[in-house]
């Protein structure tokens, strides 16, 4: 059963439309949706260049199609036929394409085209239920091929960026750090200057004075 | 301090024009072409000519000389030439008023110093130096009084008021030495009425000197006892009315024609838009005065509200809609500390690569995209293409951190009642007529969303599956446990189930239209359509015809137990009875679920406890007691198809930000507060306004002005997420007369009736208009204080121009519906109703509430070529008092709910016959005004629908009354002139000596 749909453009990451109600009646479909922004954001960065994939998160799976710099994703139960459901992002593509497709790369602002939305429902409805005869049909099809579509763990997907990140991070925590570093080092061998000269001049300095003193008593 | 003590002694001088003289003179010698009205605005003009060169003043520095006395004391020998030298050098500390101000704006640093009212506003800040002077100006006054006095007084005094301007100026020149250049000044006295307004505005740059204005006036009363004869005559500073009682007149305050009224409406201070001309339009953000106090301590002697009124959505005239910006890649440009948007206030520095926040001074990087030179004056090159640093109010195209989800779709949902008396009384036909010819003007097309619960005793769901060709309907009885019993279909797109959906609305009359069913689960419906809506959320309306009597929320008759009236338990019958009630406004407020409730009934519905579900979800109450198709049919087919189809902002929240120093500390009006400055209101329009007041943090304020920064974050109906941004600056004063001169009373007249009707909810009616009166006569007192220290006005009331309405629209909050007189004058339901009403009326609508309009009609009915081009010529307000009424002549009364067309006892009857055809002599309370074939009736309808055009938020519905037409005219119109006395009410006269009296209890 389909569970969320987005579509976004593959180079800014910019959503362009969102099912209506989606995420209703899942418990943490925020935390979900988090995730298929950072896929979004790890795909603009021109991370997993395959144009389709299929994501496992948790009792859930995306699926993706790329196509023409942009990205349909549905977010489906793992029981669901992946090849309903590549044909339900195909049907998606094919109708967005036709409405939207001149306009894609100017849109400007989030959601441009979310009025494709009740589209995007209507469509929904049609593969909700995997034991109709149109979807039956549908999964019968032995032209349309969804074996060879790789299947990755979420964690994975997420992770090269994540790894990334982290390097870069690290990187720039050890410059910081390391900055710190020479800071501390000027400072500690001042210290360390003070501590061999300041008894001496501590003697000389009452020496001085001692001299100075009996110069002016007598 | 020498510069204050000029002021002193120069005005003792003038004292008998006192007032005038300081702007007069100038004037005459200056600016001859001024009329004596205008004496005030005229003034100012002139001085700004002469400040540049200081000698040449000179002459008109004659007039100022007074004030010098100080100065004169301190150099022996030269009295008031070489002072008034002195002075002109001066002339920053402010000493000489208008004149000195004249350098110091520019270094106030205010945008537009060459606007008059520019002048007015930086003077502020020089007038600060002069304050501290104060306590010496006491000192030279008497100097002054035995200088001026000589040659002053005595002709001043009486020739030299009456006669107007052409006496004084030339002469003043030459004489200026002497005193006659004083009486130049006299001009203002002569156009009392016109005149106090423009002095008053006059005024205020002087700003320094207010206080010593006081002083010349009271030198006129004990120095020239003719003058106070006159004393209406007299044009000062502020304003005031005589009330003492003039010898052989046996009535006080005779004279109460003169008493201030709002015939024009409300008057903007405009001089202030004026000097600002990038603040956001005065319809989006009001503040209560223009002028932000600098210290604590002075705000806390500002008795009146400090805040402002919002309406972040006003409707703008053609041509001055607010422009759509998009920032596209360098994403919206906010302060990073305080986030501010970007705005036509922020500076930018280092050639072009920082900005410094207005509000907070942080000094912000400008992003890449963003950068442009600055010229040499520090003014961006893009400046004219950059509408967001031009315009105070603008739309910024939100991008994708500014949701949380993707746009929602504009979703109405529908609960009707459909009860016995909801068929019976025709509103379920109207309602869905209503609703089935807007059907093609829901915004959003073609996302819009649309569905149905109707209830009686039981619950009934409508499949509207865009596949079927009637819907189909499920009853769910089980009130206690309420289930959907449908997923999907309840709530359906409107494009795709078109028919569906208008056959539904054809068959729902016909339906119930047999039912006998009296009882009403509303509650149960109400969260039914909860559970259908609270995925998406959207605007809900409520039908409700009847005391909600089943289910969970049920009410008890609890209004009709008349012996709760008049105790100290009465409020408790303004509040919701059930928490419910709340609970369920807070929660649909999260879901973003906007109601408007809806309420027809003749009997008592518990409108205080339905209300609470619009108030806190920023919706709005319509009450229709009675409701009858054939009578307030068109009424509800015109509100509702408003509510319908007007531009909505769906999912919105509201912040407003203002500078350092100072903060927001309370709201009123109908919203959910989500965290200490975050309104939260899932649908808002242009009908609704918001209040809310100001609190000084600091002791005292360093900043010459004070930002203010509304930002609406809001779903538009095409889909669209955007931020609604105004900004506004005021000027930060240190005299209290700066702030008086500055305030607004449609703004602080709206606070106040907020503030009321917040205190009914929690004590007597009594109570919330004693606070009223109290405050007025605290603001007033305070303002007396400042200028009548030292005189003897002891019969006159005195008050700022800015404010002369403010007592009468006091008077008006405590006979407004929700405050009016006791039980008996207003139903409970009314009383709820029109409170939740007023709680979201923005200023100008609510200025019309409650001081209506009253004009004439039947000589310009008779005019034969009267066209209607103009609504003003026709529209000539009368005084809302019963002596304004002739019995011979027809009048329309409209207060923006309502129209009563008042026919006098005489009225020829002709026109009668003319506009109402054959039942014109019957009683009118039958008769509906229809248009007859005829001219007079086709002109006063076209009259009519102008008005109502005027202001489409809410249709007036139309009564007809004859005079003497008992309890009908009372009802109708005689308990709405407020200026009468009715029942135990006060009348304009006696409120005015009343207020007076309290003001010089404690003075």
């Amino acid at each position: 059963m389909v569970k969320m749909t987005l579509i976004a453009r593959v180079t800014d990451g910019l959503p362009l439309a969102e099912g209506l109600d989606d995420g209703r009646d899942l418990p943490d479909s925020d935390m979900y949706k988090q995730q298929v922004k950072s896929l979004f954001k790890n795909l603009s960065r021109g991370h997993n260049e395959a144009s389709r994939m299929s994501v496992e998160t948790g009792p859930y799976i995306f699926h993706y199609i790329i196509e023409g710099r942009v990205c349909y994703l549905t977010m489906c139960d793992r029981s669901y036929p992946k090849k309903l459901a590549f044909q339900y992002l195909e049907d998606l593509k094919n109708e967005f394409e036709r409405v939207n497709g001149p306009n894609i790369v100017t849109a400007a602002r989030p959601y441009a085209f979310i009025k494709f939305d009740t589209f995007i429902q209507k469509t929904k409805k049609l593969y909700q239920d995997t034991r109709t005869q149109r979807n039956i049909a549908k999964l019968n099809d032995e032209l349309y091929e969804v074996h060879q579509i790789m299947t990755r763990n979420v964690q994975e997907v997420l992770g090269v960026g994540e790894k990334l990140d982290q390097v870069s991070e690290m990187s720039s925590r050890l410059t910081s750090e390391s900055r710190v570093y020479a800071d501390k080092a000027k400072d500690l061998n001042r210290q360390a200057l003070i501590r061999k000269w300041a008894p001496v001049a501590i003697v000389l300095g009452v020496v001085f004075l001692l001299f100075w003193v009996k110069n002016k008593l007598w | 301090m020498n510069t204050e003590n000029r002021n002193f002694p120069a005005r003792p001088p003038p004292p008998p024009f006192s007032s005038s003289p300081f702007a007069s003179a100038p004037p005459p010698g200056v600016v001859p072409p001024q009329s004596g009205g205008p004496e005030a605005v005229g003034f100012r003009p002139p001085a700004r000519p002469f400040t540049p060169s200081g000698p040449p003043m000179a002459p008109p520095a004659g007039v100022m000389r007074p004030g010098q006395p100080p100065l004169v004391s301190q150099l022996p020998g030269s009295r008031p030439p070489p002072p008034s030298f002195p002075s002109t050098a001066y002339g920053p500390p402010g000493g000489g008023g208008s004149f000195q101000r004249f350098p110091t704006p520019p270094p106030s640093g205010v945008p537009p110093p060459p606007q008059t009212l520019a002048g007015h506003l930086s003077p502020p800040m020089s007038f600060r130096p002069q304050q501290p002077m104060a306590p010496v100006t006491m000192g030279p006054p008497p100097q002054s009084m035995t200088s001026g006095i000589p040659g002053g007084f005595a002709s001043p005094s009486g020739p030299g008021f009456q006669q107007s301007m052409p006496g004084g100026p030339q002469p003043s020149y030459p004489g200026y030495p002497s005193n006659q250049v004083l009486r130049g000044p006299p001009k203002p006295f002569q156009s009392p009425s016109q005149g106090p307004p423009s002095a008053v505005s006059s005024y205020p740059p002087q700003t320094g000197g207010f206080a010593q204005h006081p002083g010349q006036q009271n030198m006129h009363p004990s120095y020239a006892p003719p003058p106070t004869s006159n004393v209406q005559g007299l044009v000062e500073d502020f304003n005031s009315l005589s009330l003492s009682n003039i010898p052989g007149s046996l009535e006080p305050g005779l004279d109460h024609t003169s008493f201030p009224r709002p015939l024009d409406g409300d008057v903007e201070p405009s001089s202030f838009a004026e000097a600002y001309p990038m603040n956001c339009h005065s319809r989006y953000l009001r503040l209560t005065t223009n002028a932000i106090p600098n210290s604590q301590s002075l705000a806390s002697r500002w008795h009146l509200p400090l805040g402002a009124v919002v309406c972040p959505l006003a409707e703008a005239p053609e041509g001055e809609e607010v422009p759509l910006i998009d920032f596209g890649s360098s994403g919206i440009i906010r302060c990073r500390r305080c986030r501010t948007y970007v705005n036509p206030y922020v500076t930018f520095t280092d050639s072009g690569r920082k900005w410094r926040c207005n509000i907070c001074s942080m000094l912000n990087d400008v992003p890449g995209e963003y950068f442009s030179h600055l010229d040499a004056t520090g003014r961006r090159m893009d400046l004219d293409q950059r509408l967001e640093l031009t315009k105070g109010s603008v739309e910024i195209i939100a991008p994708t951190e500014y949701m949380v989800r993707p746009p929602m779709p504009p979703i109405y949902f529908f609960l009707i009642d459909v009860s016995f008396s909801a068929t019976k009384s025709g509103m379920l036909e109207v309602a869905t007529q209503t609703i089935k010819s807007c059907l093609d003007n829901l915004p959003g097309y073609p996302r819009t969303q649309i569905g149905f619960i109707t209830y009686d005793s039981t619950l009934h769901f409508y499949n509207m599956k865009s596949s079927l060709s009637q819907p189909q309907m499920m009853v769910v009885s089980d009130l206690d446990d309420i289930f959907v019993p449908l997923p999907d279909d309840l709530l359906v797109n409107l494009s795709e189930s078109r028919n569906v959906v208008e056959a539904f609305l054809d068959s729902l009359p016909l339906m119930f239209q047999n039912n006998v069913n009296v009882e009403s689960a509303f509650g149960p419906a109400l969260k039914a359509a909860y559970m259908v809506m609270n995925q998406l959320g959207g605007k809900l309306l409520i039908f409700q015809n009847s005391l909600p009597s089943l289910g969970v929320g049920r009410l008890k008759l609890r209004g009709d137990d008349p012996r709760v009236y008049g105790t100290d338990k009465e409020y408790t019958l303004r509040v919701a009875e059930d928490t419910f009630y709340k609970q369920m406004a807070a929660d649909c407020t999260k879901f973003q679920i906007g109601i408007n409730v809806y309420a027809f009934s003749d009997k008592y519905t518990d409108i205080a406890s339905l209300g609470t579900l619009a108030k806190y979800t920023g919706g709005q109450v319509y009450y229709y007691p009675g409701f009858q198709s054939s009578i307030h049919g068109d009424k509800l087919r015109h509100e509702l198809a408003r509510d319908l189809t007007r531009e909505t902002a769906w999912e919105s929240v509201m912040r407003i930000r203002c500078g350092k120093g100072i903060r927001f500390s309370s709201y009123h009006g109908n919203f959910m507060l989500r965290s200490t400055d975050l309104l939260a209101l899932p649908a808002v329009d242009c009908d609704k306004a918001y209040a809310m007041q100001l609190t000084l943090e600091e002791t005292l304020l360093t900043t010459q002005t004070v930002y203010f920064q509304v930002a609406l974050l809001y779903t538009a109906s095409c889909g669209e997420r955007r931020i609604r941004v105004h900004t506004a600056v005021a000027p930060v004063v240190t005299d209290l007369g700066e702030m008086y001169r500055q305030a607004d009373t449609g703004s602080i007249v709206s606070v106040y009736s907020r503030l009321a009707i917040e205190k009914t909810l929690s004590s007597k009616l009594d109570d919330a208009r004693n606070v009223i009166q109290q405050k007025i006569v605290k603001a007033l007192r305070e303002y007396r204080n400042l200028n009548a220290v030292q005189h003897r006005l002891g019969s006159r009331l005195i008050y700022p121009e800015s404010l002369k309405f403010l007592p009468l629209y006091g008077l008006a909050i405590g006979k407004s519906t929700p405050l009016q007189g006791g039980p008996a004058d207003a139903s409970l339901d009314e009383r709820c109703a029109a409170g939740f009403t007023m709680m979201a009326l923005p200023v100008k609508k609510l200025l019309k509430l409650l001081y209506p309009s009253l004009f004439r009609v039947d000589e310009w009915l008779l005019k034969p070529l009267a066209d209607l081009d103009d609504l003003k010529d026709v529209v000539r307000r009368l005084p809302l008092a019963a002596e304004s009424l002739d019995s011979r002549g027809l009048y329309i009364y409209d207060d923006g709910f309502r129209l009563v067309l008042w026919f006098g006892r005489m009225l020829s009857p002709d026109i009668a016959k003319n506009l109402l055809g054959a039942d014109f002599a019957a009683e009118l309370s039958r008769v509906t005004l229809q248009e007859q074939e005829n001219g007079m009736s086709k002109k006063l309808m076209r009259l009519i629908k102008k008005v109502r055009e005027n202001d489409p938020s809410y249709h007036p519905m139309c009564f007809l009354v004859r005079q003497g037409e008992q309890p009908r005219e009372g009802f109708l119109l005689l308990r709405h002139l407020i200026e009468d006395q009715m029942g135990g009410s006060t009348s304009y006269v006696d409120w005015v000596l009343q207020l007076h009296r309290q003001i010089q209890q404690n003075a």
